[in-house]
């Protein structure tokens, strides 16, 4: 998932009608055109991969057999429902759900964390260290612990995912309201605000664009550690259907389900930039 | 860039690479041999009892031997497409698998070292109110998926009449069914030692892999040798197979000794890989010759039925397209010389 930070794209000086139609065929280029390209270019790229038969079809399948694959896992065929017993949209759903809870959790604590720690300083020394502790760990390396803990059902997938969302909300949101200028923070003080007014009215909207940065990430990072979540008892998700088609040397599905989790994950980043844009549409102007 | 900086990035590139040649392997291959390389596991086997003693690297002094540990018999498959191992320890299971379309992986059979006894098992945790495998009609059961307990899983299951479809079946690893088991997340599990041990303690075995063997559905673990190195060196491959032959003997008359090889090799304490080794079949050499097993040269033995059923199964299982034919698993019996070659 992508962390680019959309900037506004400076007025165009020139009045000159040629010049303009120039800058708008060029804006449709590169905006429609070169991802379309790429898009091209790499399946291109693959067939001749997969033709030139270099390598075993496990490792490169031909497009058209994940192709067959992507229909096989969407739709009941001879009787069989899926893989393994759901359909391709249903295994997104499940997954969909736990990254939803998960994040909303961990995106929940973590600004209140990062709240406090940016306006508290000895709250944050105590607290640091714990979250750098906790950022440096693979999900793996505990997923283990969570299941002894709390079961294999849900609980364990979605406290994993929370935690793999926690750190980069709250270190952003730490770094954005440590970083609140100081001017308007004084301004508002010599105003005779309170310290809760100068937070509410100075801190929080002066940091809410990094705070989605960083919600963004934690989205990305949640996501990135969905078939870490799934690897117990992870059907229907798709990162169960990663990982039990790689058990199977099932290329053509695992390839399905990395598509889909990538996909998706376009489509979640889209939205959120939209939802920034809408939300806090005085980025790069404070 | 100034002269200091420059002199400080030169040398941390250089450590780094200096680092990267540093590794904790200890077997320091000599350039001038052919190196072997051997995929093995951590099941109880004979494979274990013939590296501990470095039987291989003393029968075979012109070759280096490379051992790697894997964790499944899906990623042996995957190391032999990539043409990475010589020689892999694998389940019945994944090798049929690996035999089908469209894996079609070019390895043959070269070895059997164990067949599932008590040594893997489905018990009902007590309080479950399971006494059968009838009993488990929507009720969860956890087992590995793709392993061989899956297989013999669903094969009990299917004796009852029952398919998969009827229970709710949850793929969890050995460790992992302990907790859930612990936390009566689960009714029922089909699992292997040492793991078994535990769910015996509170629970009710409703089969083994050995009765499941002797109604006709075995499971078993097997060594296989990629066709071309087989091709180019037969002689390397009687070798192996000897020590092979001898570790099953050894496991036969001096099962202290064995226990304590493998022990060293899985980090359990011998008395317990004593224990497990017992529960396990091991066949003899000649057994492993033998029609019912791989049979003789030009006489491709049982097995190569045995992996036909599995690979049906997997078909059954939508987890290939087809089953390959029976020839398939005849021609990819390994049977060069036997009996004598193993016996003799």
């Amino acid at each position: 998932m992508s962390v680019f930070v959309d900037v506004a794209p400076p007025p165009d000086a020139a009045t000159d009608r040629a010049a303009q139609g120039a800058t708008a065929w060029q804006g449709w280029l590169t905006r429609i055109a070169l991802p379309v390209l790429s898009l091209l270019v790499f399946f291109g790229v693959w067939q001749l991969a997969a033709a030139s038969e270099i390598w075993n079809q496990t490792f490169v399948p031909y497009p058209s057999t994940v192709w067959r694959a992507f229909i096989q896992v969407s739709t009941v065929h001879d009787g069989v429902r899926g893989y393994a017993g759901y359909l391709l949209p249903e295994h997104l759903y499940m997954t969909l759900r736990r990254v939803f809870a998960g994040v909303v959790i961990g995106v929940a604590i973590g600004v209140v964390l990062g709240l406090l720690m940016g306006s508290i300083p000895w709250f944050r020394s105590i607290l640091e260290p714990w979250l750098t502790f906790l950022r440096a760990l693979p999900p793996l390396a505990y997923f283990f612990l969570l299941i002894i803990w709390l079961g294999i059902d849900e609980a364990p997938k979605v406290t994993l995912l929370a935690l793999a969302a926690l750190p980069p909300t709250a270190v952003a949101t730490t770094a954005a309201v440590v970083a609140a200028p100081v001017g308007l923070v004084e301004a508002a003080r010599a105003l005779g605000a309170s310290k809760w007014q100068v937070i509410r009215d100075v801190v929080i909207p002066s940091a809410l664009p990094e705070t989605f940065t960083g919600i963004r990430l934690a989205v990305g990072m949640a996501y990135s550690s969905v078939v870490a979540a799934e690897l117990f008892n992870g059907i229907p998700g798709i990162g169960g259907l990663v990982k039990d088609a790689s058990n199977y040397n099932n290329t053509p599905v695992v390839l399905v389900g990395i598509f889909a989790i990538g996909i998706s994950g376009l489509v979640i980043d889209g939205l959120l930039r939209t939802v920034e844009r809408r939300a806090v549409p005085w980025r790069g102007k404070v | 860039m100034s002269m200091k900086k420059f002199v400080a990035v030169v040398a941390a590139v250089i450590t780094a690479t200096g680092m990267v040649g540093c590794s904790v392997d200890r077997s320091k291959p000599d350039a001038a041999k052919q190196t072997i390389r051997i995929a093995y596991q951590t099941f109880p086997s004979g494979d274990l009892i013939v590296k501990n003693n470095k039987w291989l690297e003393q029968a075979l002094p012109d070759y280096n031997i490379k051992w790697t540990k894997f964790d499944s018999g899906a990623d042996v498959n995957t190391a032999f497409i990539a043409k990475q191992v010589d020689f892999g320890a694998l389940g019945s299971s994944p090798i049929a698998r690996g035999l089908s379309a469209p894996l079609n992986i070019d390895y043959s059979v070269a070895f059997i070292l164990d067949v599932a006894g008590d040594n893997e098992a489905l018990v009902a945790r007590n309080g479950s109110g399971i006494e059968t495998i009838a009993d488990l009609k929507g009720k969860r059961v956890a087992t590995p998926f793709a392993s061989t307990a899956h297989y013999s899983l669903l094969a009990a299951l299917a004796l009852n009449g029952l398919s998969a479809s009827d229970v709710q079946l949850i793929d969890l690893q050995p460790q992992a069914i302990l907790a859930a088991w612990e936390r009566g997340d689960i009714a029922a599990a089909y699992s292997w030692l040492p793991t078994l041990d535990q769910l015996e303690k509170s629970g009710k075995v409703l089969v083994t892999s050995r009765e499941l063997a002797d109604k006709g559905k075995p499971t078993l673990d097997l060594a296989t040798v990629s066709n071309s190195f087989a091709k180019d060196n037969p002689k390397v491959v009687d070798i192996w197979r000897q020590q092979q032959a001898r570790a099953l003997t050894e496991i036969k008359e001096d099962p202290a000794a064995a226990a304590k090889a493998v022990a060293a090799e899985i980090g359990l304490s011998p008395d317990e890989v004593a224990g497990q080794l017992k529960k396990a079949v091991f066949l003899t050499p000649e057994q492993v010759a033998s029609p019912e097993w791989l049979g003789t040269d030009g006489a491709p033995g049982n097995l190569a039925a045995n992996l036909e059923a599995a690979s049906q199964f997997l078909a059954e299982q939508k987890q290939i397209p087809e089953p390959a034919p029976l020839s398939v698993f005849q021609n990819a019996l390994y049977t060069r010389g036997l009996p004598d070659a193993i016996t003799g």
